[in-house]
């Protein structure tokens, strides 16, 4: 009744201005209603899904190229470290069309090694299963010292650089494109890393004062865009430890 | 009569909907031939199909054809439906690597989404690859901060969109976060980015105003809460007033509720935001009552609306 009397109100004045109303909110029952699987299926939805999903299916499944040995990563200086180290660092300089001093690249963000064999677009989601960017930071020598205090500890990789770690966990005779690092020295650095580590990630906090520079380029992108273009020259998927944690 | 004169005179704010008798409508009332159904989505991140199983988180939750079935489920039982999207529809799957957005367009489009947002991660194929999957997107991209003019965009979102659903026109605006930083320099390319406040406000004056909208809605991709200086829902709420609604994104902050934001004279604005990869859809229904403002005035802050 008060809904029709509302209506009335409203019928009687066509010919003044336009009616004004307040737009009032309900927010009962719930207002996020879960999308879950007591729903079925909306058949169009599925239907349209379905040969997107084999084509998913089939490129997972694509084989992009063959390594000799399995890349496996393991504390300190390892073959899958180098790996994307180095890819980092050779992709951020053709994106910015500069050389990169340094590529970063810690343990907890390679979550699977390589197989040895046939390495498909699959093998590639497990190695980097994050929608992590490869990013460039420019930061100033005493924050370099840092990172390599940081690597020090666990003997991480860096590419682009040498060092010796000490028994005690500290970072000496530190080479950057084989010259002898000095971090009183008044330049900057460029460092080729993901997102979530520039972002301060893995207890990286050194950096979370420097602004990333974006290029674009998934870290897994550009790790599959490596070993195609591997492939594409005839080569095999291969990685070293080649000595640049001593 | 300015502003002042004219609340003092409506006595405008909570206190008049009491007067005029309609603060009290029974909530049977609100019939459901008059009711606006609000559904929406933000940062869905081409989740198509739901978390696998053996997730460590959202295990069997999302996917589109999930959605696409609550959507048919509610629209059967409701006639006013307004869907949207706030945002970062893409990036996050493979189905996004492989196909580029193509699906989850094509798919939003048979769930007949009235409009979206767009997200910096909608710019992640660069500006050519926004515009390759426009095709694919039967609704349109609001976008009132982003400036295309100078971009191979140009003239292909529109700042607003004005929706006539259950007698009433409905102002739906986006609001984009500073790419800069952000996204990468080359993906976003000439796009300039003008100040969220200055323009949500053009936005509120605009639809208040001549387009003469009962609702105003802003699609918003800033993000929900910063503690930092940067802008966010509820800055944007603040200095914008006179929003009714902001259906936010980009934090994938989950709401169990929306917050709410005093304005001035008793408006409020509410701020909305479901997640993330389709794991909720935002339901807000809205019933409308007749109101006390004067189309001549500056109406933006004097509209009172009210939690139920």
């Amino acid at each position: 009744m008060a809904a029709l009397s509302l209506l009335a109100a409203v019928a009687l004045f066509p010919a003044c201005q336009r009616a004004t109303y307040v737009a009032k909110p309900q927010l009962a029952p719930a207002t996020a209603q879960p999308v879950g699987k007591d729903l079925a299926d909306d058949a169009m939805a599925a239907a349209t899904i379905a040969p997107y999903r084999q084509r998913v299916t089939e490129q997972m499944a694509a084989v992009l190229g063959t390594a000799p040995v399995a890349i496996t990563k393991n504390s300190g200086e390892s073959p899958l470290a180098n790996f994307v180290a180095d890819l980092q660092r050779s992709r951020a300089s053709r994106e910015t069309g500069q050389p990169i001093d340094l590529g970063v690249m810690t343990n907890g963000g390679l979550r699977s090694p390589l197989p040895a064999g046939s390495i498909t677009m699959g093998s590639v989601f497990e190695l980097m299963p994050f929608e992590n960017e490869l990013v460039i930071l420019e930061v100033s020598g005493a924050v370099v010292q840092q990172l390599f205090e940081y690597a020090a500890r666990v003997k991480m990789p860096i590419s682009g650089a040498t060092y010796v770690a000490s028994p005690e966990g500290r970072p000496t005779d530190i080479r950057i494109n084989g010259q002898q690092f000095n971090p009183a020295q008044d330049r900057m650095y460029t460092i080729a890393i993901s997102d979530y580590l520039a972002g301060g990630g893995d207890q990286l906090t050194f950096f979370k004062n420097s602004k990333p520079r974006s290029t674009g380029v998934l870290l897994r992108n550009a790790i599959a865009d490596h070993i195609r273009e591997l492939t594409a020259a005839g080569r095999p998927v291969e990685a070293k430890v080649d000595g640049r944690v001593k | 009569m300015n502003r002042r004169d004219f609340i003092k005179h409506t006595g405008v704010g909570a206190a008049g909907l009491g007067i005029l008798g309609l603060g009290s409508l029974p909530a049977a009332a609100e019939a459901k031939a008059d009711r606006l159904v609000i559904l929406h989505t933000n940062d869905m991140h081409s989740r198509i199909e739901p978390f696998p199983d053996n997730a460590a988180q959202w295990a069997g939750m999302g996917g589109m054809a999930h959605r696409a079935a609550l959507i048919k489920q509610i629209r059967a039982q409701e006639p006013h439906v307004l869907l949207l999207d706030s945002g970062d529809i893409w990036q996050g799957t493979p189905y996004f690597n492989f196909f580029m957005g193509e699906l989850e367009y094509k798919l939003m489009t048979q769930m007949a989404y009235d409009a979206s947002t767009l997200g910096n991660h909608d710019f992640d194929n660069g500006l050519e690859g926004l515009q390759k999957q426009l095709p694919h997107a039967g609704f349109p991209f609001l976008i009132a901060n982003y400036d295309f003019s100078d971009t191979i965009l140009a003239g292909k979102f529109q700042p607003y969109k004005v929706f006539e659903k259950a007698g009433h026109r409905i102002g739906v605006f986006g609001i984009g976060i500073e790419m800069a930083g952000l996204v990468s320099d080359k993906n976003f390319g000439a796009t300039k980015y003008l100040d969220p406040i200055a323009v949500a406000k053009d936005m509120v004056a605009k639809l208040r105003g001549p387009e003469k909208c009962d609702l105003v809605i802003c699609l918003s991709h800033l993000g929900y809460k910063y503690e930092s200086a940067k802008l966010d829902d509820f800055k944007l709420a603040a200095g914008a007033p006179g929003i009714d609604l902001i259906l936010g994104g980009h934090t994938h902050t989950f709401l169990p509720k929306p917050d709410v934001v005093a304005g001035p004279n008793g408006h409020q604005t509410l701020i909305n935001q479901v997640g993330w990869s389709g794991i909720n859809l935002g339901r807000l229904d809205y019933a409308f009552e007749r109101g006390t403002r004067r189309p001549s005035v500056a109406a933006a802050s004097v509209v009172p609306v009210r939690v139920a």
